[in-house]
C-alpha cells in the first residue's frame, strides 16, 4: 500500500503500568509491516520505555524486545522529547536501543503539527 | 471527509466509548463518512455480546449495532487485543479451545493492519481514550 | 494546525499539562469529558491566549459553567473543528 499520509505514533505511557505501552508498540510494528511506516515520538512517561528493564521479576515480557524490532521494520530513528527525559532525570547515556538512532525533539508542538495523522498510545 | 475513530475505552467503564458514539453520530449527521471504527485495548469489550447493563441505563452495544445497520459502519475489533481480553467469535473460540464465542453481531475481528490501512486512507483519525 | 483533545481532569493527572507542553502557535484545544473541569477556576490562567473550546454537553452534565474566555461547542461544531484542523491528537490519561 502506498504511503500517502505521514503518520506519528506518540508513546506517552510507562512500560508496565498499563497495556497501552505494549499495544502501542504492537500497533507501530503493524503499521510499519503494512508499509505505513510511522515516526515514533516517546514523550512524557513514554520515555521510560527506553530504559533497560528486567520485568522477569514481575512475570512480564520485556517491552524492549518490541522496541528493538522497530529498526527491522523500517523505524530506524526514535524521536525522544528532551524535556520529558530531563524531568525524569534520564540522560541519553542511559539509553541504547540497538540498531536505532535517537533524535531529541526540543519543541514537540511544531513537530507534532507537521504530521497528517497522530495515533496516541 | 472520511473519519476513522479509534476507541480504547470499555463500555460502561470509562466514558470514551459513549463519547465516540456521540461523535460518530455528529460526523454522520454532518454529511461526512466513517471509514472504520477500530476498537483497540479495552475498547474491544464494546464488541462483547455479553454486556448487560441495568435496564434504566443506556445500552452502548445496541447503539453501536443500530448505527451500523443505519450507516453500514465498519466496526472492527483488534483481534490481538480481543483475544487478550476474552472477546472471541465462535471460530476463534473453537480454535483456542475456549467454551464459547461471545462476539456481538455487527462486529468483525481483524488484525492491526486494519488500523494501518485506515490511517492510510482516512482524512482524519480521532482517538477516544480509556 | 493541531487540534488537541484532552479528556482527563487537570486535578487527577498530567494530560492537560502534557498537552500544553506540546502546544504550537495556532493549535486549538478542546476539553471533553473530565477535562471540562479545566474550564473554570484557576486552570483558566494556563489557557490564556490559546484557542480553547469546551464540549458543552459534558460540562452541563457535570454542573460546570464554562468560563467566558472559552468557547462552548456542541458535537456538530466538534466535527467541523476536526475538518478545520490536522492532525488531531488525544491526551486521555
Amino acid at each position: 500500500m502506498a504511503q500517502e499520509k505521514t503518520l506519528l505514533a506518540m508513546c506517552r505511557h510507562a512500560p508496565y503500568g498499563h497495556t497501552i505501552a505494549r499495544e502501542g508498540l504492537e500497533a507501530v510494528l503493524a503499521c510499519a509491516a503494512m508499509d505505513q511506516v510511522p515516526e515514533v515520538l516517546f514523550i512524557n512517561d513514554g520515555v521510560l520505555q527506553l530504559l533497560e528493564q528486567n520485568p522477569k521479576t514481575i512475570g512480564e515480557k520485556n517491552l524492549r524486545r518490541n522496541l528493538q524490532a522497530l529498526p527491522m521494520f523500517g523505524v530506524e530513528t526514535l524521536h525522544v522529547c528532551r524535556r520529558s527525559l530531563e524531568e525524569r532525570g534520564i540522560s541519553l547515556d542511559n539509553i541504547d536501543v540497538p540498531g536505532a538512532a535517537l533524535a531529541l525533539v526540543d519543541n514537540p508542538g511544531p513537530y507534532i503539527a507537521g504530521f497528517d495523522q497522530v495515533l496516541s498510545f | 471527509m472520511q473519519f476513522t475513530l479509534v476507541v480504547y475505552g470499555a463500555p460502561h467503564a470509562s466514558e470514551g466509548a459513549n463519547t465516540a458514539l456521540r461523535f460518530a453520530r455528529a460526523v454522520l449527521a454532518s454529511g461526512h463518512g466513517i471509514y472504520r471504527v477500530f476498537f483497540y485495548g479495552d475498547g474491544v469489550h464494546n464488541g462483547s455480546a455479553l454486556v448487560a447493563p441495568p435496564q434504566d441505563e443506556q445500552d452502548l452495544l445496541s447503539q453501536w449495532q443500530d448505527l451500523k445497520i443505519a450507516h453500514n459502519l465498519d466496526l472492527t475489533l483488534c483481534i490481538a487485543a480481543a483475544q487478550r481480553r476474552g472477546v472471541l467469535n465462535d471460530s476463534e473460540a473453537s480454535r483456542l479451545e475456549k467454551p464459547s464465542g461471545n462476539m456481538a453481531d455487527g462486529f468483525e475481528l481483524a488484525g492491526l493492519g486494519q488500523l494501518a490501512e485506515a490511517a492510510a486512507v482516512s482524512d482524519r483519525i480521532v482517538t477516544f481514550g480509556s | 494546525m493541531t487540534l488537541h483533545i484532552v479528556s482527563q481532569s487537570p486535578f487527577s493527572g498530567s494530560a492537560l499539562k502534557d498537552c500544553l507542553s506540546a502546544f504550537a502557535d495556532g493549535d486549538a484545544l478542546l476539553l471533553i469529558e473530565d477535562a471540562v473541569y479545566a474550564a473554570k477556576g484557576q486552570t483558566i490562567t494556563q489557557l490564556k491566549g490559546k484557542s480553547v473550546y469546551c464540549l458543552e454537553p459534558d460540562a452541563v452534565a457535570r454542573g460546570i459553567s464554562i468560563d467566558p474566555a472559552i468557547e462552548a461547542i456542541d458535537e456538530t461544531r466538534w466535527v467541523s473543528l476536526c475538518t478545520e484542523h490536522n492532525p488531531i491528537v488525544s491526551w486521555f490519561r
